[in-house]
């Protein structure tokens, strides 16, 4: 034990100041991630801030904004193995880790969102398929993609631990490692159609399904996220390896594949902000209006048109940043774009939960205010805690950037 | 012998015609909330001793008090009551109902049935509240806490309807319960036709002005048929029945409409004028 705790100190006194603060913070947080973690599934949902008016809150921002930030992963994947686009191989391993963890955390965040945690295996066994194979409830759809995709995600980030020094010495494994990642096109592929469906479905069809609803309603919903999360996401995973590289003071990825994700974030991006302004007009003029109500009316409230309208300037500000050549290679330039366009499309999450929820369903009822707990922040920031100190680790001790791992072999 | 004689049954058994609704004066409510303590009651509603948090209380039925304008004087200012429970919505066309939280829910633990009435598992649930956000009427109760009949209340719980679990959605199902219960009756009786029994629910029973009634839409004879189609009945911020017909089927062309089955009847212009948004 005294080993342990020795190996652990002279672990922690290793670091620069910076990173020791940074540790003492993460780990503070994902220890009250697990105090109020144990609260919640133990005590019930009661502690949080959502109700009866309310019944979605910051989790499911989480959630959503994670799968969307997480579909980096199928585009970087998708882009490498099925377009072969090669400049784009030292992020890959970064990538699919990000993506791993997203997806992991995105069903964590689940767990704690639903009443019955107990109970989540009903949505296998007692799925709401409708006729033929298509799933009557878009939640069924997310749930069976999720996993599926998940599982994917974790064939495709087996070879990276393997290719660990240590392990890679063992012939057979150096192998199993070798050939799953020449067959890593399959995943790829697979990854991309599932991604497609639940980027579409959790994004944006679950919400543009509920008719009832006009501040949601919107049929063509589905297709207008995907952009989203391919252009968001992408912008995150460069974001991710960029501070991952200020941090390590190295060059974890070669400048020309942030520039070429870069300029695929970008394009995804101008077509994100144009099926955005397409979905914002035809709710405007069609949908709301059906619904006997005003589209300035209903965006009003705390949250509302302010949110949409930061989307589309933090949006715009990424595409100039990311698709012009000479604000693209000036660096200060390129991580304002790549953190615009993940916020932008953290935003736009922001806006469909926070503000969809807040909206009053009668008229003589004002918008409504949330105020996430302790409980609900503590659970919330101690997941991305727990998602940056495992992103740190692997870091640290796994093959994450091959291009910085390449580099150091030479000057051995 | 028994099996077929029950086969027989099952083959004979009428097609269901019932389509359940509600009609609710509002120039009758006086505001008592007896209909509210009955429901609670029938269906077992948890009660803590500190109920005091109402976004978070379970209840399927709320009296909802609305007012013409909150800074007005008197004699100026109006004050109405109204009972709020699921409004049974059946989408745009009622021989296929499709109501907003049925299709949405992942593990099915929501249905409507053929006599109209959305039911709710609730040992099915895994409440993810999806059901709770796509409902226009703020119909659904999620439990947030473990439910619990403090004191003496434990000893009045009914025994035909199951106690909710924490962290599952509950709903009003026009007490259902009280159907089957006279519907089991009656077989008893040797009627075995579904069509023949009727029945009222708990918040209806308990209304001292008659103001709540319930019955068969389906029956053009039944009052509250004949109230649902009075000129003083409109249905809850469901404006699209205020316009012309064909302006009516181009925007059920362009979506669905919750279309609900619980009718208000008044004669105050301004509880009307209320439930339009613009």
């Amino acid at each position: 034990m005294k080993k342990i705790i020795d190996y652990l100190k002279n672990e922690f006194n290793s670091y620069s100041r910076n990173i020791r603060i940074a540790l003492v913070v993460l780990c503070a947080l994902v220890g009250l991630f697990i105090i109020f973690g144990i609260q919640i599934l133990f005590w019930g949902l009661g502690y949080t801030d959502m109700s009866n008016l309310y019944p979605f809150g910051q989790w499911i921002i989480g959630d959503l904004g994670l799968v969307a930030l997480g579909g980096g992963a199928f585009t970087t994947g998708f882009f490498l193995y099925i377009f072969r686009v090669e400049k784009l191989e030292p992020i890959i391993n970064s990538t699919v880790l990000i993506g791993f963890m997203c997806y992991l955390f995105t069903l964590v965040f689940l767990v704690f969102d639903i009443g019955q945690p107990i109970r989540a295996w009903f949505g296998y066994t007692y799925p709401n398929w409708g006729p033929h194979l298509m799933p009557q409830s878009m939640l069924t759809e997310v749930v069976w993609c999720l996993t599926l995709y998940f599982c994917i995600l974790f064939i495709e980030l087996i070879p990276l631990p393997l290719k660990h020094k240590v392990l890679d010495k063992i012939p057979a494994l150096h192998y199993i490692g070798h050939y799953m990642h020449k067959l890593m096109w399959i995943m790829a592929a697979a990854g991309t159609f599932l991604s497609f469906f639940h980027q579409g479905s959790l994004g944006g069809g679950m919400w543009g399904v509920l008719y009832a609803k006009p501040v949601w309603f919107d049929p063509m919903y589905f297709f207008w996220v995907i952009p989203a999360a391919m252009g968001g996401g992408t912008s995150f995973m460069l974001l991710c390896a960029y501070i991952a590289g200020k941090v390590m003071k190295k060059e974890v990825v070669p400048i020309e594949t942030f520039h070429t994700l870069a300029r695929i974030s970008g394009v995804m991006l101008i077509i994100f902000l144009v099926t955005n302004a397409i979905h914002v007009y035809t709710q405007a003029t069609i949908y709301v209006p059906a619904a006997d109500r005003r589209y300035v009316d209903i965006f009003g409230g705390y949250y509302g048109l302010w949110m949409v309208v930061i989307e589309f300037l933090f949006t715009i500000a990424a595409i100039v940043f990311l698709n012009l050549k000479k604000f693209r290679e000036q660096e200060r330039f390129f991580l304002a774009g790549i953190s615009l366009g993940a916020l932008g499309v953290a935003m736009s999450k922001c806006t469909v939960v926070l503000h969809g929820s807040s909206v009053p369903n009668f008229p003589w009822r004002p918008f409504i205010g949330y105020n996430p707990t302790i409980q609900e922040w503590s659970v919330f920031l101690g997941g991305l805690a727990t998602m940056v100190l495992i992103y740190m680790w692997a870091a640290k001790y796994l093959p994450l950037f091959p291009h910085l791992h390449k580099h150091e072999n030479e000057e051995h | 012998m028994e099996h077929n004689e029950s086969a027989n049954i099952t083959r004979k058994a009428p097609a269901m015609r019932r389509r359940w609704g509600m009609a609710i004066d509002l120039d009758k409510c006086t505001g008592c909330g007896n209909c509210a303590i009955a429901c609670a009651q029938e269906n077992n509603m948890p009660i803590f001793k500190d109920d005091s948090d109402l976004p978070k209380r379970v209840t399927f039925l709320d009296l909802m008090k609305v007012t013409n304008d909150r800074d007005a004087q008197y004699p100026n200012v109006h004050v109405a009551y109204i009972p709020k429970m699921c409004q049974q919505c059946e989408g745009n066309d009622p021989s296929d109902p499709k109501p907003p939280c049925v299709s949405v829910c992942p593990v099915v633990a929501t249905d409507v049935g053929d006599d109209g009435v959305v039911s709710q598992v609730w040992s099915r649930c895994i409440g993810c509240r999806y059901c709770q956000s796509s409902c226009p009427y703020e119909a659904r109760a999620f439990n947030w806490w473990k439910p619990r009949n403090e004191g003496r209340f434990q000893e009045s719980l009914n025994p035909d309807v199951s106690i909710a679990s924490r962290g599952t959605v509950v709903k009003c199902t026009f007490c259902s319960h009280i159907w089957k219960r006279e519907r089991d009756k009656a077989v008893a009786n040797g009627e075995l036709d579904i069509n023949a029994v009727l029945y009222t629910p708990a918040c209806v029973a308990s209304c001292p002005t008659g103001a709540m009634v319930f019955g068969d839409l389906n029956d053009p004879n039944s009052e509250v048929s004949r109230l649902s189609r009075d000129r003083r009945a409109f249905r809850l911020v469901h404006t699209i029945d205020e316009k012309p017909a064909d302006e009516q089927k181009r925007l059920r062309g362009i979506k669905n409409y919750p279309n609900p089955k619980v009718y208000y009847l008044t004669s105050q212009q301004w509880i009307r004028d209320m439930q339009r948004f613009r």
